[in-house]
């Protein structure tokens, strides 16, 4: 029997393996899935608290109306990431993060 | 319930937004004879009507009226920043493919307006993304241009970062409040009714949605975007950026902050005293080195959100929701006008540094003390808006427990206040100085003030002169 607690545990894990890949990795299309599955991990907390709110197994909606606009969302950025990425490529032949140098301090 | 809570009514504004936009585009596509450029003035006075119909019921109804008219004003200084957007599309005279620099900024608007009259965390968050979304293209909208892609692709990331951590954040406040509804009613029940494992994650809920919110105010550690961002994005959009967007952090900061006034029970003010430090110290050392305008203006903006930061460290009440935007509506003033200049002289002189402002006293000098007067009032100099509400920023701090009640964070913080507003002094003073001191090259021709900068400049100052010298005359400080 799966509990509230291992989904949330399991959720947790995905969105710091997430966090910490946005922190550390160079190249910027990992980056930007690891930015991805912090948002998954997010929908599976709000689907697991919807079924844990729930009475008699009928969860309640909200969350998992939040979680399909996560997933809309997240579609839309997908969109605009790969294409400012496609540019990005055009412009330096390289999506590598160490690549943008052009602005800074 | 949460479709009880809204109604279509409200959102008329939004709904005229997102058609001034649909109708640029579809005209865009259909029309092909009409100028693009048109399509901003289009664009501008269509805002600019839809804030003046705005009705003022909504709690935040002053945040949404600065957010339209600051998003007005972006549109407009896109028209008069075409020649560079022209040349940066399509690398010649050509204007195809620049009217979704008008068109977004307003879709982009209607997600603040959205967001300013959210009750519930599914509404915030959609609406904060309709602003988020729109913003990645426009930072990144001069595609061939290698300043405008990297900042697209930073702020996409980081953007992409804090939206993660924000709908965690929503996850767990669902989990442990039972609702989406921000509301006091609920900040209560969880935190004296509930066992502690609860209450500890609420507050991580809270901390990750705060999260979110620091990263359209620019409060560190949320901060780092902003310079790169402002820097290589088309100037209009960092002005969009610098004033909107901030508006809209500031909206979501006010409504997530609310409901906790009056509750003791959990003090989240040391916490913040510190973050205001923290933000007000990145902002004015990280300017004082700055050579390129937009940069020294984006760590102007980290440097003003530790301002504002103040009013809320106490009590979110209507007040200091007030005082919030009275701020804010001085930011927009000086930081609107200071935007045009920088984007005439970088349309006139082809760069963006200090240094393109020389010996404008010599060569337009009525010009020169406009954009003295705007930079004046950044820095905080008597007589102008800027002065009036960083006293007010000043006194909600000393407001808040009295002077002789300071503990040692408060007097810290003071300390910090005091140092920022002196150094502030320093950093805006150099574009002054620039103007004023250096001596004219004879490459430095008179500019051509182009009549919409010219109006919205002077529009910006008299505002910012009246605002400032008003409360003087009346005594009503």
């Amino acid at each position: 029997m799966t509990s509230l607690a291992h989904y949330l545990i399991l959720s947790g894990i995905l969105f710091s393996i997430g966090l910490a890949g946005v922190l550390i990795r160079k190249n910027i299309i990992v980056v930007f899935m690891c930015l991805e599955m912090m948002l998954s991990a997010a929908n599976i907390s709000l689907v697991a608290f919807s079924r844990a709110q729930g009475t008699e197994g009928v969860p309640v909606y909200d969350p998992q109306v939040l979680s399909l606009f996560v997933v809309a969302v997240a579609a839309a950025e997908v969109a605009i990431g790969l294409a400012l990425i496609v540019a990005m490529f055009r412009a330096r032949k390289s999506v590598e993060s160490t690549a943008i140098t052009t602005l800074k301090d | 319930m949460i479709s009880a809570t809204y109604t279509w009514a409200q959102f008329i504004p939004e709904f005229t937004l997102v058609g001034l936009a649909t109708v640029i585009l579809m005209a865009d596509c259909f029309l092909p004879k009409i100028p693009k450029s048109f399509y901003a003035i289009f664009g501008a006075v269509g805002a600019i009507a839809t804030a003046f119909c705005m009705g003022g019921d909504a709690e935040l109804s002053r945040f949404r009226v600065l957010a339209v008219i600051a998003t007005a004003l972006a549109v407009l200084l896109a028209y008069d920043y075409r020649k560079v957007t022209r040349e940066a599309i399509s690398g010649s005279e050509s204007e195809e493919g620049t009217s979704e620099l008008y068109a977004l900024p307003l879709i982009a608007c209607a997600g603040i307006c959205a967001l300013t009259q959210a009750k519930d965390i599914i509404m915030l968050f959609v609406s904060l993304e309709v602003v988020t979304l729109s913003s990645y293209v426009l930072a990144g909208y001069f595609r061939r241009n290698q300043g405008s892609i990297e900042a697209g692709v930073k702020y996409l990331i980081l953007g992409a970062m804090s939206t993660g951590l924000l709908v965690f954040g929503a996850a767990w406040y669902y989990g442990m409040s039972g609702t989406f509804m921000l509301d006091s009613s609920v900040v209560y029940k969880v935190l004296y009714h509930a066992d502690y494992s609860l209450r500890i994650g609420f507050m991580m809920s809270m901390a990750l949605l705060l999260a979110g919110a620091f990263f359209k105010t620019g409060t560190a550690p949320m901060h780092i975007w902003i310079p790169d961002v402002y820097q290589g994005a088309p100037t209009p959009v960092s002005a969009f950026l610098a004033v909107a967007s901030k508006t809209a952090g500031f909206a979501v900061l006010c409504m997530l902050l609310a409901p906790f006034v009056g509750n003791q029970l959990v003090s989240i003010v040391e916490c913040f005293v510190i973050l205001t430090a923290i933000t007000l110290i990145i902002g004015n050392l990280g300017a004082i080195g700055q050579t390129n305008a937009k940069r020294l203006l984006g760590y102007s903006s980290i440097a003003q959100a530790g301002f504002i930061m103040v009013f809320l460290i106490n009590d979110v009440g209507e007040a200091a929701q007030a005082q919030v935007a009275n701020y804010l509506t001085a930011y927009l003033l000086a930081t609107m006008a200071a935007f045009y200049a920088i984007a005439m002289v970088r349309t006139q002189r082809g760069h963006e540094e200090i240094s393109a402002f020389r010996a404008l006293g010599k060569t337009n000098p009525v010009l020169a003390f406009l954009i003295t007067v705007c930079f004046a009032s950044l820095a905080g100099v008597p007589l102008t808006y800027g002065f009036i509400v960083k006293f007010d920023s000043f006194c909600a701090l000393i407001n808040a427990y009295g002077i002789a009640e300071l503990n040692c964070w408060f007097t810290t913080l003071l300390f910090i206040m005091i140092l920022g507003a002196t150094v502030g002094f320093y950093y805006y003073f150099k574009v002054i100085r620039e103007m004023y001191w250096e001596k004219q090259q004879p490459e430095d021709k008179p500019l051509n003030v182009p009549m919409v900068t010219a109006g919205v400049m002077t529009a910006c100052v008299i505002l910012i002169v009246a605002l400032g010298t008003w409360p003087l005359l009346t005594g009503n400080l």
